[in-house]
């Protein structure tokens, strides 16, 4: 759906991006994940033609994009970090003026309209934009974002200016929009990728540190380390007398399952019949990901 | 075309709900009736500052107001008026690179040629109504009160300085594409204009230039032909034409 080769970009003697390649599969949630300063937004302007870059290719469903020029953007649906509207208008004059910029069938204009105000919550607000509040702005964000029903949706941090209660909303409508378009979006908040994202990709020195499927990801750095945790101390102590190599966390004791001890472990459970809390294969954390392959 | 229309609609309706219009509205209305209102009360003011002015030397005799003093009004008060228009209107590109509005539009496939193009289709349309409206009312009041016939080629001063307007709205994109901030714009447009005087004082020149425009006192005198102000209508239309041209690949590059 989006393809970026080898883009450059440069801010006086600052070079936010030194060759980024990345490429956001078709149907995927793609988390776009990077710290404060890292040319993710720079990116996301890059593919929306409206800075221009230094060197590099972009391409949206094929079509190159060009600076200056919007033709691109009719696949693309857009929700910047603070998503700006005319303050003198109402959620639904301003959804009309999107389907009139977009070229919408008029027919499809007031249910289209009503479907993603629904969608959003924002069905019974009557009042102009200028009395809306930053959350209510992000949802009619995601609703203009999706008016056009576009091949790909591009969310720049949407959630990182949100109180925990608009990020779970944020969130859970992009859960739901992903199901009719690709969607990227940029974020540093590791736990919303992990809670919505398919792919991601770490952007780190003006590159792509990690990227590709999360599942297979965690799979290719996913150790085999197991996790026991008993109910009581004297469990985990008559756990750690037997097996040395057990690291201990409080009752949560840590195997290495190099050798197939996992099961003389249970088995010494079992036969001791040992309450346990719970046994669970440790996965990698996202942190522990983007920490390792920023410093790679 | 249809999202022509609908930005088009949306300025419109910005000017409206912000109160501009209301705004610019009254500011050229009060000009329209003041003209005439100034002319009229002439005489009356003149009474009233008759002994003063007696005690210092000079001495006032009966003048006859006719609709020269209306008009000679009219195009003392329209280049405030201009100014005012101006002063209002040369932040519609620069409030929105401030606001970042502009970008979820842009980011929708709405051409920056269209978004030019409409918003100096909706000044063009404001100010040739506006001023037309105040030449309405002072033209009715002057006509009510005298006889509007008595004035040499007043629709040609009229329009000449119409087309002076229309220069500095096809200046306020041209500038607007160069600068960020809206002071750069007044600044650009003013700059021009001053300019365009300030070569007007060079004999040779002062034809070719648009400030000729301004000159409406020797038309209504019928002390000029509306034919020696050829060059300067020429000369004001290419400005025109090439602000906006220009404009249009400066905004198209322009980082927003």
């Amino acid at each position: 759906m989006l393809k970026i080769n080898g883009l450059y970009k440069r801010f006086g003697d600052k070079e936010v991006l030194c060759g980024l390649d990345m490429h956001v599969p078709a149907n995927s949630v793609f988390g776009f994940i990077g710290r404060n300063g890292a040319g993710k937004t720079t990116t996301m302007k890059a593919v929306l033609g409206l800075i221009k870059t230094d060197a590099g290719e972009i391409f949206v469903d094929g079509e190159r994009v060009r600076y200056g020029e919007t033709q691109t953007n009719r696949k693309i649906g857009y929700l910047p970090d603070v998503p700006e509207f005319y303050s003198f208008m109402t959620a639904r004059e301003y959804l009309r003026l999107c389907a009139d910029i977009t070229g919408m069938d008029k027919n499809e204009v007031a249910s289209r309209t009503e479907e993603l105000l629904t969608l959003v919550g924002l069905d019974t607000e009557k009042h102009r934009i200028g009395g809306y509040s930053r959350g209510m702005k992000q949802r009619l964000g995601i609703a203009q974002a999706l008016f056009a029903r576009p091949r790909l949706l591009i969310c720049d941090e949407p959630t990182s200016a949100l109180d925990p209660v608009g990020r779970k909303e944020i969130l859970d409508i992009l859960s739901a929009a992903a199901s009719q378009t690709t969607v990227l979006f940029s974020t540093h908040i590791l736990s919303d990728v992990e809670r919505i994202c398919t792919d991601i990709a770490f952007l780190d020195g003006g590159k792509n540190a990690l990227c590709g499927k999360l599942a297979d990801i965690k799979a290719k750095y996913r150790a085999d380390e197991y996790v026991i945790e008993t109910e009581n101390a004297e469990g985990a102590n008559a756990l750690l007398a037997a097996f040395p190599t057990l690291v201990a966390d409080g009752c949560a004791l840590s195997l290495k399952d190099a050798d197939g001890m996992l099961f003389d472990v249970l088995r010494f459970v079992s036969e001791r019949g040992i309450p346990v809390i719970r046994v669970e294969r440790s996965e990698p954390s996202l942190e522990a990901l983007f920490v390792e392959a920023v410093e790679k | 075309m249809r999202g022509f229309v609908a930005f088009v609609k949306k300025e419109f309706t910005e000017q409206l709900r912000t109160g501009k219009l209301f705004m610019l509205a009254a500011v050229f209305a009060l000009f329209g009736i003041m003209n005439p209102a100034v002319a009229k009360l002439t005489p009356w003011m003149m009474e009233q500052f008759a002994e003063s002015l007696a005690q210092t030397g000079i001495s006032i005799t009966e003048y006859e107001i006719t609709a020269f003093d209306s008009w000679l009004q009219f195009f003392k008060n329209i280049p405030m008026a201009l100014i005012i228009f101006v002063l209002a209107e040369c932040g519609i590109f620069t409030k929105e690179y401030a606001s970042r509005t502009l970008v979820l539009c842009l980011t929708k496939g709405l051409t920056r040629r269209r978004v030019m193009l409409a918003k100096t289709f909706v000044l063009s349309i404001l100010w040739s109504v506006l001023y037309f409206a105040c030449f309405g009312i002072t033209y009715a009041y002057s006509a009510y009160f005298w006889d509007n016939s008595v004035v040499c080629s007043l629709g040609f001063a009229v329009l000449g300085w119409w087309l002076l307007g229309m220069l500095c709205v096809a200046l306020v994109p041209f500038f607007s594409a160069l600068f960020d901030a809206n002071t750069g714009v007044a600044a650009g447009v003013g700059g021009v204009i001053v300019a365009s005087y300030l070569l007007g004082l060079i004999p040779r020149l002062a034809e070719y230039t648009p400030a000729f425009l301004m000159k409406s006192a020797p038309l209504m005198y019928g002390q000029a032909d509306s034919g020696e102000y050829t060059y300067a209508v020429i000369v004001t239309a290419i400005l025109i034409v090439a602000s906006v041209a220009a404009a249009l690949p400066l905004f198209n590059k322009k980082q927003l």
